[in-house]
């Protein structure tokens, strides 16, 4: 069990952080452009080819799978770009794109003169699609999930249904304190919708209907909760069943 | 929370250093272009931003029927106003959602499991909402955590809570302020921010 998958509800944590800021140090923004970038140039896009090197899968799963992998004290403690710079640092010295030592190595001779300039383009940009062409059209189209495959949804607006405790281990979509509750389907989204990747035995991958369903907090925290709140949460359908 | 953990003195300094030395390898290997981090950064400056939202919650509230399309079909509706940008059913917003405040009713988006965030007429998600404090705390008890922003919900509104959790991106119609019947559509969006359009606050008319 992953406390990053199970957070929904967890008490005692103090106030919230009013901070409004999307960036709240100027290198967050660097390993932000770096991150979008990678989505962009990922191979399983149907995108131009262009001249990068990258060659592997990066996604949003890829990202929140690192984030749920952490120790969940240091899930804690590190700001949210921090833990961005971990995960994709990591990314690229296990997929044999750079190695710990010269990151090592740069990361000392920035932290020395933090004012060092980029290096440049090695060489000029190649005919075709640039780097930076698809990294804007991937902006603009995104990578939508949905499918047009018609797979009958098996419940209706208005049914009540029970939510799975399904076996996830790398990586969910599913919120823990939904897991084990009875909810009422409040929207069938039309079509299927698939995920980034297949999550094993938790059960999403391949494309499926997907509800918005409705809780009763106090349902779901028994007399922990606040009157006149009530929760919907969208839900993959392997995770909604008949209600017992 | 942070107060509780123990950082280096330097925990700022070697995280640039290190984003730093990690976009100088990947600009040398070819993975990138030294021109690539900012290309992504100006389209959150330019064409993907709460500025988008703004002007739909604007036009949403001068003319009440486009707002019944844009809840009952949010991209159609944002595809009818030729003043945004390209890309408004892009990156994080192929598949969005909105949801009108009104009599008796306050919504609040939320993302338990990360920080699902409507790209295209928001753009990147503020600090509070990737805050792990307030999407566990958000869930149970939302009135608690919106007093903490400064926002009182009376017990008589209900407070919908929209936990995104599939590929459904959010977002908030908060009401039109009072005081606002002379205003323009530029005028009126000038009172939108980004979190009034999440829910932890009211678009105000000053």
């Amino acid at each position: 069990m992953k406390l990053q998958h199970y957070l929904g509800g967890l008490e005692s944590l103090g106030p919230v952080s009013t901070e409004t800021r999307v960036f709240v140090e100027e290198w967050e923004k660097r390993i932000f452009g770096i991150h979008t970038a990678m989505m962009a140039l990922s191979s399983q896009l149907p995108l131009p080819a262009t001249p990068s090197a990258f060659r592997t899968v990066w996604t949003w799963a890829d990202l929140r799978k690192g984030a749920e992998a952490m120790n969940p004290f240091d899930y804690f403690k590190y700001r949210y770009y921090e833990k961005w710079l971990g995960g994709i640092c990591g990314y690229f010295v296990a997929n044999g794109y750079i190695t710990e030592e010269e990151l090592e190595a740069r990361t000392a001779e920035y932290y020395a003169d933090p004012d060092k300039p980029l290096p440049q383009d090695s060489a000029a940009p190649a005919a075709g699609t640039t780097i930076d062409q698809r990294v804007e059209r991937y902006l603009m189209e995104g990578d939508s999930p949905k499918s047009d495959l018609d797979i009958a949804p098996a419940f209706k607006e208005g049914d009540a249904v029970h939510i799975r405790n399904v076996p996830s281990i790398v990586h969910t979509r599913l919120p823990g304190f939904l897991r084990n509750r009875s909810g009422v389907v409040e929207t069938v989204y039309p079509g299927a919708y698939g995920y980034l990747t297949d999550t094993g035995t938790d059960g999403i991958g391949a494309p499926m209907p997907v509800y918005c369903v409705r809780f009763a907090v106090e349902e779901l925290w028994p007399g922990n909760t606040e009157p006149n709140v009530t929760l919907y949460a969208d839900l993959y359908a392997t995770y909604v069943a008949t209600a017992a | 929370m942070s107060d509780r953990f123990q950082y280096p003195n330097d925990r700022e300094a070697r995280s640039a250093a290190r984003a730093k030395a990690l976009e100088a390898l990947l600009i040398e290997k070819g993975i990138i272009n030294a021109t690539t981090v900012d290309t992504v950064l100006k389209v959150f400056e330019t064409r993907m931003g709460p500025f988008n939202g703004a002007k739909i919650v604007a036009r949403a509230w001068v003319d009440p029927a486009f707002k019944q399309r844009l809840v009952a079909d949010t991209p159609a509706a944002i595809a009818e106003l030729t003043d945004l940008p390209e890309g408004m059913a892009g990156a994080e917003g192929e598949h969005m959602r909105a949801v009108a405040n009104g009599e008796g009713v306050h919504n609040l988006i939320i993302c338990t499991l990360c920080s699902c965030y409507p790209w295209p007429v928001l753009g990147l998600p503020p600090y509070w909402y990737k805050d792990p404090t307030f999407r566990s705390r958000a869930a149970r008890e939302p009135r608690a955590v919106l007093k903490e922003f400064g926002l009182d919900v009376p017990t008589a509104t209900e407070v919908k809570v929209w936990d995104s959790s599939a590929q459904i991106r959010w977002f908030v119609i908060p009401e039109r302020p009072a005081g606002t019947e002379g205003m323009s559509e530029a005028e009126l969006a000038a009172l939108v921010t980004p979190e009034s359009m999440m829910g932890v606050a009211v678009a105000n008319a000053a």
